[in-house]
């Protein structure tokens, strides 16, 4: 099983990186919205249980199955959130870029020039 | 411990001022800063007999004692004597600076620097430790930069204050490897075990390159020939600056370096050769080319540089014969040179130039600033019975074995004396030659090269008292110290070098050689200074220095970056694939020497109809974001994107994770609400144009992108399948967590245990990331508008401010881009109305039931911000800003960043760990438990809501006027 989650996260990074080369800003933008998801499947798949029943505990009853694992849980939380804001703000920087250059053309943002 | 806030409240006042500023005006800060520093003089000169007694005073605080690094902080009488010059002469300047400016504006920012730079020069006096001086050391580097650039404008301040930290800086790397060497040579970072065993250093195979390097630092700081060239450019300082760090204080950093270390490294072959040689070199040096110097402040840089020769001269003496004359020196040059800094900015306010040549008879226009001129520069020029002469004297004294070093001390004193006439007699007396500004003067003066920044050409200035009474104050100080030497100057100077001394005015036994010495150098110099209109008509070559070595270096430096240059095509793909090409290079060494062995459990597969329904879903997620790459419009795009985020999150729910597969999918929608809003706001024709061209790249093109993502894919999924193999299943830290969640946490949900504690540090940086990721939105989004928007310190509303100057410009540009709703009929209002407290209050349940529940402070956070998105995406923004008057996502933050922070830091004050877990027993309502977390999970949630809240505001802000 975890052996397709280390294929698809492959395959998924690959695409990212293909749609980040764009050079339409707003796709671009969307790469790496899925390169943050391919890496979050990563965490996902190096989890060391492949569990059956949530990773909640109770001191009266013993769990029915393996739990999952609670700390790649609690990484890909955080870095949801954090995907978030990043994504947030690359999106606002091709807005204000795309008003202030009138292009979401990145050849056409020639400022970087030597 | 006691004078620990000697060095605290300087810095703590800095971080004070700048928002204080605002609301006082500058004469009210100076005055209390002067205040402030006037206690913390009378602190130090308490702490006298408290030295006098045991020697030193010492204070530690371990921070890192693996490499030897503890704020230990050391005050014996020499440290005490440079603090005190310190704190007094920042009294005055600070009272003076109060008066400078001109612009109300700039003084905040002033003061902060002056502040923390007092700080940090007090620090460096009063470090006890070799690696804790050097940070402080680099401080005032570093601060000294910010002032002599504090006029960023001016391409000439910008020159000359890289060129200082570049200068003070290399030095600072020489000073930093040879204080290393000496403790690891010694054994010891620690300045009192240093010099308690004094001749370990000297013996040690290593001492020339220790000295060296030590005398390379403090070279350099203290402006010593070849590298004394940086002090005259860092004359574009502010006056007060100038008068502070680059005479008074920061360039007798060196200086008290190497009377600090000369009992450590003193009195070698080394030692008594280098000091005097380059010490003497710079002292005639500056004394010369001081002379025919046009610009008051350039007079004043290289007499300060001469008289730095002077000191490092003395210190450089035979068994420690020059140190007494070395605390004297110090002591009398601080008090006039910074009287004379004063002096000549109170001029340049007045007048509007510093051109000495433009300059005279200004006695009848201002005669009490005239005085203190007489006084100040008498004292330099070394007339009893001023402090000056007493320096004099014990500087001759000292030199008067060595025929050699006394002719030069002779010449250079000499010198100075004609210095110290020009600037009494030039300025002030004769005619008057000062063309005060006028109508047609002003155009001149506006590129005049010694104007300066405080400056306004439009009328004649009139000087505020206290810009006289400040340099009349240190004047004032070296008639008393003159004067009264026995009493006053004596007890400090003696227990600097911790031996007593006898200073006197006049030589007790009649007169003495140094006397004379001292009458033939003032009758010497009177005569020079009669006949300086032949001398200063000659043409003289410029002497040659490191300066032209520094052009050199720095011409080919620039000349690399030119040829770098042209490499930077531009194109931001390209410099990406770059990057990628690089990644892939690295990773494929990597992969070649990595093993993987597939374990059977691994290939074991399709256990269940879960994982079937697992398989699907990631098959789904990777159409979809296929889909998403071809489809052309973005609309469609940003849904298929949606689409693959959601089957990550039902993959999420399969695995089990709900706690990740609520947040996954609540932010997946607000990321697709995201870009559909900033679809709506970017010009279509724009977007159109893009996506025309989006597959119309060469084929080469295209076959490169799919190179380098495949190539990258395969890396990254070779590192997965390393990844998921080398996991060691059976002892990870999965299974301590499990353990222990209940126990040390009090929850039921582990995730939300490792996420408030077991790591609570990463959730504390991640979202303080997140909120300023939102406020970095918020900035770049929505420009504030003066007035309205909610601001920690009111700003006083002036007529002439720039933001309204800029709205005014900005309003009257066309084509304001306005995000409208389209969605503006009742029922959506209604059905936003209804929204918004509904998802508080399942945010909150959220909250409450955190550790035992699905969902967490994040949960609440967004589901509360997804309700705040329904509102913009109803209302617009105008309307919703009007009606949601609570909502203020800065704030939000705010407090949401404080809480948790406050959680984590709380504990310390009780003398527990950071982040410690604190159940709250005895309280049971609904099967809620109240702990310490439930505080970080409130702080969570709040950040994560004003986070959320401040990247909707801004995204659907109306963008009237041009960003950036």
């Amino acid at each position: 099983m975890n052996i397709l989650f280390a294929l698809a996260t492959g395959i998924m990074f690959a695409m990212g990186v293909f749609q980040l080369l764009r050079r339409d800003l707003i796709k671009a933008g969307m790469g790496f919205y899925i390169l943050f998801t391919a890496i979050n499947l990563l965490f996902l798949a190096v989890g060391a249980y492949n569990g059956s029943v949530p990773a909640y505990v109770d001191a009266s009853s013993r769990p029915a199955g393996q739990p999952s694992d609670p700390l790649v849980q609690a990484l890909i939380l955080t870095a949801i959130v954090i995907s978030f804001g990043s994504y947030a703000l690359l999106l606002g920087l091709i807005a204000v870029s795309s008003r202030r250059f009138k292009t979401v053309d990145s050849d056409e943002l020639d400022q970087l020039k030597g | 411990m006691e004078f620990v806030p000697v060095i605290v409240v300087p810095f703590v006042l800095a971080l004070a001022i700048v928002p204080a500023s605002q609301r006082l005006r500058p004469e009210h800060q100076g005055w209390g800063l002067a205040a402030v520093l006037a206690i913390l003089f009378g602190w130090l000169l308490a702490l006298l007999p408290t030295i006098g007694e045991q020697g030193a005073v010492s204070a530690a605080i371990s921070w890192m004692p693996q490499i030897g690094l503890n704020l230990s902080l050391y005050a014996d009488g020499l440290s005490v004597l440079f603090a005190l010059v310190i704190t007094g002469i920042g009294a005055a300047v600070m009272l003076y600076a109060g008066y400078y400016f001109e612009d109300a504006r700039q003084v905040g920012r002033f003061f902060a620097l002056l502040l923390a730079f007092t700080g940090s020069m007090l620090a460096v006096v009063m470090a006890g430790n070799l690696l804790t001086l050097f940070i402080a050391w680099e401080l005032t580097s570093i601060v000294s930069f910010l002032l002599i650039s504090f006029k960023g404008s001016d391409a000439d301040a910008r020159a000359g204050a890289l060129q200082a930290l570049i200068i003070t800086g290399g030095g600072g790397l020489a000073l930093l490897v040879g204080l290393l060497l000496a403790g690891t040579a010694a054994g010891t970072m620690e300045l009192s075990d240093l010099l308690a065993k004094s001749d370990v250093l000297r013996s040690h195979p290593w001492y020339g390159a220790i000295a060296v390097l030590i005398l390379a630092g403090s070279f350099s700081k203290s402006a010593q020939f070849p590298l004394h060239f940086w002090l005259p450019g860092a004359m574009a300082a502010p006056t007060p600056a100038s008068a502070f760090l680059h005479s008074a204080t920061m360039v007798k950093a060196g200086v008290y370096l190497l009377a600090r270390l000369s009992p450590i490294l003193g009195d070698t072959p080394l030692w008594n050769t280098v000091l005097p040689v380059v010490g003497l070199l710079t002292m005639l040096i500056g004394a010369a080319v001081a002379l025919r110097q046009r610009d008051l402040k350039g007079i004043l840089a290289y007499t300060t540089i001469s008289q730095l020769g002077a000191l490092v001269a003395l210190i450089g003496l035979p068994e420690a014969a020059g140190i007494k004359a070395a605390m004297v020196g110090i002591l009398a040059h601080a008090l006039y040179k910074g009287a004379l800094f004063l002096i000549v900015g109170a001029v340049d306010h007045a007048t509007g130039t510093r051109n000495i040549d433009e300059l005279g008879g200004l006695w009848r226009k201002m005669p009490a600033l005239a005085g203190v001129t007489v006084v100040a520069g008498l004292s330099m020029a070394g007339v009893p019975p001023l402090f000056g002469f007493v320096a004099k004297e014990t500087l001759l004294e000292a030199v008067i074995a060595e025929p050699l070093a006394l002719a030069v001390v002779v010449l250079s004193a000499t010198l100075t004396v004609a210095v110290a006439f020009r600037l009494i007699w030039d300025i002030f007396g004769g005619k008057s030659r000062a063309r005060l500004p006028q109508e047609e003067h002003r155009e001149h003066d506006s590129h005049h090269p010694y104007g300066d920044d405080a400056y306004d050409y439009s009328h004649i200035h009139t000087l505020p008292g206290p810009m006289t009474a400040a340099p009349g104050l240190l004047a004032g100080l070296s008639l008393i110290a003159g004067i009264g030497i026995g009493a006053l100057v004596t007890p400090v100077v003696s227990l600097a070098i911790g031996k007593t001394v006898s200073l006197y005015l006049l030589p007790p036994d009649g007169i003495n050689q140094a006397f004379v010495l001292s009458i033939a150098a003032l009758a010497a110099g009177a005569a020079i200074f009669a006949t300086r209109r032949v001398w200063l008509s000659w043409n003289l070559p410029g002497l040659p220095g490191g300066e032209q070595i520094y052009q050199y270096l720095v011409s080919r430096v620039e000349q690399i970056g030119d040829v770098l240059l042209r490499s930077q095509g531009g194109k931001i793909r390209y410099y990406l694939a770059a990057i990628l090409l690089t990644v892939v290079a690295l990773l494929s060494t990597a992969i070649t020497r990595t093993t993987i062995i597939y374990p059977a459990e691994m290939m074991a597969g399709v256990a269940s109809a879960a994982d079937i329904l697992e398989i699907v879903l990631l098959v789904l997620a990777l159409v979809a974001t296929l889909a998403s790459i071809l489809l052309e419009r973005h609309l469609l795009a940003a849904m298929a994107l949606g689409v693959a985020g959601y089957s990550i999150g039902g993959i999420f729910l399969l695995e089990p994770a709900p706690d990740v597969a609520l947040v996954q999918f609540l932010i997946e929608t607000l990321a697709t609400v995201l870009i559909i809003i900033i679809l709506a706001r970017t010009s279509e024709e724009e977007r159109r144009r893009a996506i025309t061209r989006l597959w119309g790249q060469t084929n080469t093109g295209l076959k490169r992108d799919v190179l380098i993502s495949v190539t990258l894919g395969v890396a990254v999924g070779f590192f997965a399948l390393a990844a998921v193999n080398s996991r060691p299943t059976p002892n990870t830290i999965a299974a301590w967590h499990l353990e222990n969640a209940l126990p040390q946490v009090g929850v039921k949900d582990v995730v939300a245990g490792i996420i408030t504690d077991f790591r609570g540090t990463d959730t504390l940086i991640e979202i303080t990331v997140f909120g300023m990721a939102a406020l970095g939105v918020l900035t770049m989004l929505a420009r504030p508008n003066p007035g309205k928007t909610w601001s920690l310190f009111r700003r006083p509303e002036t007529s002439e401010s720039p933001i309204k100057d800029a709205l005014q410009e900005d309003a009257e540009r066309p084509e304001p881009v306005v995000y409208r709703s389209h969605f503006a009929d009742p029922v959506t209002q209604l059905a936003a109305g209804l929204v918004l407290p509904f998802a508080m209050l399942i945010g909150l349940a959220h909250l409450l039931y955190a550790g035992a529940a699905p969902g967490d402070g994040f949960t609440a956070g967004v589901i509360g911000g997804l309700g705040v998105a329904l509102w913009f995406v109803v209302y617009g923004y105008e309307e919703t800003k009007r009606r949601l008057r609570w909502l203020h996502p800065g704030p939000l933050i705010g407090i949401g960043l404080t809480l948790a922070f406050a959680n984590a830091i709380l504990p310390l004050i009780f003398g527990r760990e950071f982040l410690a877990f604190t159940p709250i027993d005895g309280f049971s309502l609904a099967d809620i438990k109240l702990a310490s977390t439930v505080l970080f999970e409130v702080g969570i949630c709040l950040t994560v809501f004003g986070g959320v809240s401040a990247i909707l505001e801004a995204i659907s802000h109306p963008m009237e006027v041009e960003p950036l």
